[in-house]
């Protein structure tokens, strides 16, 4: 009873969206993109694990029959035409079930052509990151542009996960389309936030486009995940989804910020 | 009554109805905008008050009420307020509009560099034909601040005035 409650509870209060310690499943999902890899991930290892326990049962099987003593004679069968075909299609077809999910939901990831809402920018850096909001500029001059540096490792703040967090966050409005450009400044970088399902590489020259929906409200972490050098581990990603207004307020006060 | 109509309210406060289609989110953006234009003061906890009653009237009869206490409430400080008060704070919040360069055709991929490029050849091209401060510039300029990087727009504003852009202007 007690162990149901505790469990009830932790799971409505506490979403997981920050790498744990020893985790070893995915981070709750707050796309729908996230959501479509998980099913997909799961609907995989359900395949997985017949296959498992098929070639399993084969090959113990076959080292335990090819004992001297038991079976001093061989089998001396060269070949099975009926055996060939049926190897050859049932592959095929637990292939073709792995295959048609992963396509549709491959496709489905590249909304590339969607009108977005709303345009971010993040620009990495050695070993930082610079985000820029700039729907809302009038001149090339103006814009809302920030710094993400990470908070160092000896010096968080009650409560704050250790190498993840920063002193500026992207905030992001909930239950928006999004854009995300992403390109670097001077090295390779990768733009990953596995709770959105996002992992975006930022190549020298190249702006590249991935889109969020973000459907739940809440502080979603992520890391760089493309090697950029000594600092790599320590450039952290933390996006804050809020409702629209909160969003349009805090734009307001940014620009209001950016002015003075 | 008046407790019994409120527990509805307050339970329909925190659950948010599931919107999917996406006509319904441009309707709906339209109407937060709204509320952020009329409502003057967003600190103040009423206003809160008045957009969830809002949002609450498509839905029960019953709520009406409350929200029309909810108007009556908004109304005193309304008129409390001063002018003066009004027009500072209109000065220090500017009005943003969320919307942003909208997806090309020509560019279906996740690579957008000949995205912004384009967008950026393409105000230049309208400056060049239609003159500076056109209204038909603004759009232009519009997507490609939102598209562009803001170091590449100024490396290409450097080469623009010294000659050296290799884009066809």
């Amino acid at each position: 009873m007690i162990l149901r409650s505790l469990e009830c509870r932790f799971l409505t209060i506490a979403l997981c969206d920050a790498a744990e310690p020893w985790q070893l499943g995915s981070q709750d999902a707050a796309t729908p993109m996230m959501q479509g890899i998980i099913d997909l991930h799961h609907d995989i290892f359900f395949f997985l694990i017949l296959i498992l326990v098929f070639v399993s049962r084969m090959l113990v099987r076959a080292l335990w029959h090819f004992n001297e003593q038991t079976n001093p004679i061989p089998q001396r069968i060269v070949h099975g035409t009926t055996i060939e075909i049926i190897r050859t299609i049932f592959p095929s077809v637990i292939l073709l079930f792995i295959a048609i999910p992963s396509f549709a939901l491959l496709y489905s990831m590249d909304g590339v052509l969607v009108d977005p809402a709303i345009t971010i920018k993040a620009i990495g850096h050695q070993w930082y990151r610079t985000y820029e909001y700039s729907d809302y500029n009038s001149s090339d001059e103006q814009s809302l542009t920030f710094d993400s540096y990470t908070i160092p490792e000896d010096d968080p703040e009650l409560g704050q996960s250790r190498l993840l967090e920063v002193d500026n966050r992207v905030v992001v409005p909930a239950k928006t389309h999004l854009r995300m450009i992403v390109t670097p400044a001077d090295v390779p970088h990768s733009w990953a936030v596995p709770s959105s399902g996002v992992k975006c590489d930022a190549v020298p020259g190249r702006s590249n486009l991935t889109s969020i929906s973000v459907q739940r409200e809440g502080v979603y972490y992520g890391q760089c995940s493309e090697i950029c050098g000594t600092n790599h581990a320590f450039t952290p990603i933390v996006v804050e989804a809020v409702t629209l207004k909160d969003y349009a307020d805090w734009v307001s006060n940014q620009l209001i910020l950016q002015t003075n | 009554m008046a407790a019994e109509a409120k527990a509805p309210s307050l339970a329909e406060e925190y659950s948010l109805p599931p919107q999917e289609a996406p006509v319904e989110k441009a309707v709906e953006d339209k109407p937060q905008e709204a509320e952020s234009i009329s409502v003057t003061n967003d600190e103040t906890p009423q206003a809160d008050e008045t957009a969830t009653a809002v949002e609450v009237n498509p839905e029960t009869s019953e709520v009406q009420e409350v929200a029309d206490k909810s108007e009556v409430e908004d109304t005193n400080p309304a008129a409390e307020e001063t002018n003066e008060t009004a027009e500072e704070e209109a000065e220090e919040k500017p009005e943003i509009k969320i919307e942003t360069a909208p997806a090309d055709f020509r560019f279906p991929t996740t690579n957008q560099t000949r995205h912004c490029f384009t967008r950026y050849v393409e105000y230049h091209r309208c400056v060049a034909a239609k003159g500076e401060d056109a209204p038909e510039c603004d759009k232009f300029a519009k997507y490609y601040r939102s598209l562009c990087p803001g170091e590449w727009v100024e490396r290409w504003n450097e080469q623009r005035e010294n000659g050296t852009f290799p884009g066809p202007l």
